[in-house]
């Protein structure tokens, strides 16, 4: 079962990392990761540092990935964010995609969300 | 529909579904947390009734925006206003209220009876359950809301919601229920007049004897005699239960004459009413009715100051941060009190052991401007053991159905009397009004000059007397107040 989010979670990954390059987004690196936490997919948008987390669902029927998207986790974001700047003053965004994959794990919709805040209303 | 007081403020629910933007649901303009909490609500409410809930954003403005919300009641305006914004009905005019309940259906709201008096000449959509308090408003429309599901339909043109048809107050006022009549008092004569009194003029009434003389049991019969509520009194009490949230589901009016009787645990709060947000306290629910104080003595001091004002004025004003309101609070006072703290002062067999010092002390507790404010002192003394008896009473003369009948006479005869003002018995009016209803004969007024100058009667005083006069003529049917009756309202007073 874990097993089974992790392998949708990667999917969803590279799903929204094509999506942004697309968007002529290029990327700075993936899964960065210390130990209190991880960040998807790290970007560039026209010289702005974009980080990005990732949100899959397989069908709609446990809700909708932006739901899964909480305070919490913007803050966990926001704070590995600020690990990676290390003090550093770089013009910087968060971003949010979310992915939802059908039954054969073939993508249905991408939401791209830019600079979400901790004004927007999350959970 | 917020409200401060009995007052109502429309507040405007503005809803705004965004088509840009991280999806999400906020609600500002100074909302309360249950206000807040109405995003699940109405969320859960809108899925589970069949409806779409757009997942997008969405902002909700209560205005206007300086005006704390609070409670449940906004939940439908909201829900109606997401509906509206994302193009599932149509826009409809009208006053939403209520509270939802997670599948969609209506709660009990409180304050439906003040959202009808302001839509005057509108219409209302209200919780199927609270409407009835709406439909003795002449000239509004109301819509009794089962659930969210059917509201939409109605909306839409599906299925149409019926009206509810107007009821008229004056058949909904209830005879008194009689759960103790007078005549199961044994004796205390003095005590059941100056209570019939109390009763048809609305005067204050203080009892004083020792324990187990009946004047729990005296107080207890009071409802049963006092007279059946007006069709205005009756919506002028409900408006304050309305905003309370004491009128039973399904119920369109208080029925009956209120009778309250709070414990002497009771805080200054409690009683002359407050919160943030200030709430009716139990002055205000006994408004038009009787609020009824069983040892008397007992209650803390603050609590008996705090009545003064009412007392006198008939109204209550509470200032608190949020804001200043003020309730109607024109009660009767029935007080029972001990005459000293053993009980046993006066008392015909048995010995009093408290010291002078104890009795004083107790006596102090209730303070002279209290004192002065009531009109008619009583006292209730322990029973004769001949008067007691297992058979059923033979004084019919006494008994509360006879009572009543005198009561609602007196109180016709007031009633007309004050057509033109704005109160209804004798005991609510002001001096000038004393002066224009009360006319005493020179031998009348000399008994009172002269009571006034022996026992150094405050000039509240001079005037209560004529009042209680003037009701005790008015039980007797006569339109002059004559020597007779200055001299047995001159009988109540306070014992020196």
């Amino acid at each position: 079962m874990k097993f089974e989010n992790r392998k949708t979670g990667l999917i969803g990954e590279e799903v929204a990392l094509q999506h942004l390059l697309k968007k002529d987004l290029q990327l700075v690196s993936r899964n960065f990761s210390t130990r209190f936490g991880e960040i998807d997919l790290i970007m560039r948008d026209k010289g702005v540092l974009v980080f990005v987390e990732v949100k899959t669902k397989k069908g709609l029927d446990f809700g909708r990935p932006e739901e899964m998207f909480t305070r919490n986790k913007y803050q966990k974001v926001k704070n590995m964010a600020l690990v990676y700047l290390k003090g550093r003053e770089v013009k910087s965004r968060i971003d949010m995609v979310a992915v939802v994959l059908d039954e054969l794990n073939e993508p249905v919709t991408v939401s791209h969300y830019e600079n979400v805040t901790g004004m927007d209303g999350f959970q | 529909m917020a409200h401060v007081g009995l007052t109502s403020v429309a507040i405007e629910v503005e809803v705004d579904v965004a088509e840009q933007g991280f999806p999400g649901f906020n609600i500002v303009g100074l909302a309360g947390k249950a206000v807040e909490e109405a995003r699940e609500r109405v969320k859960t409410a809108v899925n589970n009734s069949g409806l779409d809930f757009p997942g997008k954003k969405i902002t909700v403005n209560l205005a206007p925006a300086d005006l704390p919300k609070d409670g449940g009641a906004y939940d439908l305006p909201i829900a109606i206003g997401i509906l509206t914004a994302s193009g599932q009905v149509p826009h409809a005019d009208g006053l939403f209220y209520g509270e939802l309940s997670l599948d969609g259906s209506l709660r009990a709201t409180k304050g439906v009876l003040l959202v009808g008096l302001f839509a005057k000449g509108g219409s209302i959509f209200v919780p199927i359950e609270s409407a009835n308090e709406a439909a003795v408003v002449e000239d509004v429309t109301v819509y009794p809301v089962r659930n969210l599901q059917e509201l939409v339909d109605h909306l839409n043109n599906v299925k149409e919601i019926k009206r509810l048809s107007h009821l008229e107050i004056k058949e909904l006022v209830d005879e008194a229920a009689v759960d103790f009549d007078l005549a199961e008092v044994a004796g205390q004569e003095q005590a059941k007049r100056a209570l019939l009194i109390a009763a048809a003029g609305g005067h204050n009434l203080l009892m004083s004897g020792p324990p187990g003389a009946g004047k729990t049991m005296l107080a207890r019969a009071m409802p049963g005699i006092l007279p059946p509520l007006s069709p205005a009194e009756a919506l002028e009490v409900t408006r304050i239960y309305s905003v309370v949230g004491l009128l039973d589901p399904g119920e369109s009016l208080l029925r009956r004459r209120p009778f309250r009787s709070p414990h002497h645990g009771i805080s200054a709060a409690g009683i002359i009413g407050g919160g943030t947000n200030p709430l009716p306290g139990e002055v205000s629910l006994a408004h038009l009715g009787v609020l009824f104080l069983d040892e008397m003595a007992e209650f803390p001091r603050p609590v008996l100051e705090s009545l003064r004002q009412p007392m006198e004025d008939g109204v209550v004003n509470i200032v608190r941060v949020a804001g200043h309101v003020s309730y109607p609070a024109s009660f009767t006072l029935l007080a029972a009190v001990n005459p000293c703290p053993c009980g046993y002062l006066g008392h015909p067999r048995r010995e009093c052991k408290c010291s002078e010092k104890m009795i004083r002390k107790y006596r102090g507790r209730i303070s002279g401007p209290i004192l002065d404010r009531i009109d008619l002192h009583v006292r209730v003394p322990a029973v004769e053991t001949e008067k007691l008896s297992t058979q059923p009473s033979t004084l019919n003369a006494q008994g509360s159905k006879y009572l009543r009948e005198q009561v609602i006479n007196a109180r016709k005869i007031q009633t007309e009397r004050f057509t033109e003002e704005k109160i209804y018995t004798n005991s609510q009016m002001r001096n000038k009004q004393v002066k224009k209803y009360c006319k005493l004969d020179p031998e009348t007024e000399r008994l009172l000059r002269l009571a006034v100058e022996k026992h150094d009667l405050s000039a509240r005083s001079y005037f209560r007397l004529i009042k209680v006069a003037r009701t005790i003529a008015d039980l007797e049917d006569s339109s002059d107040i004559a020597v007779a009756h200055m001299a047995e309202a001159l009988q109540y007073r306070q014992q020196i």
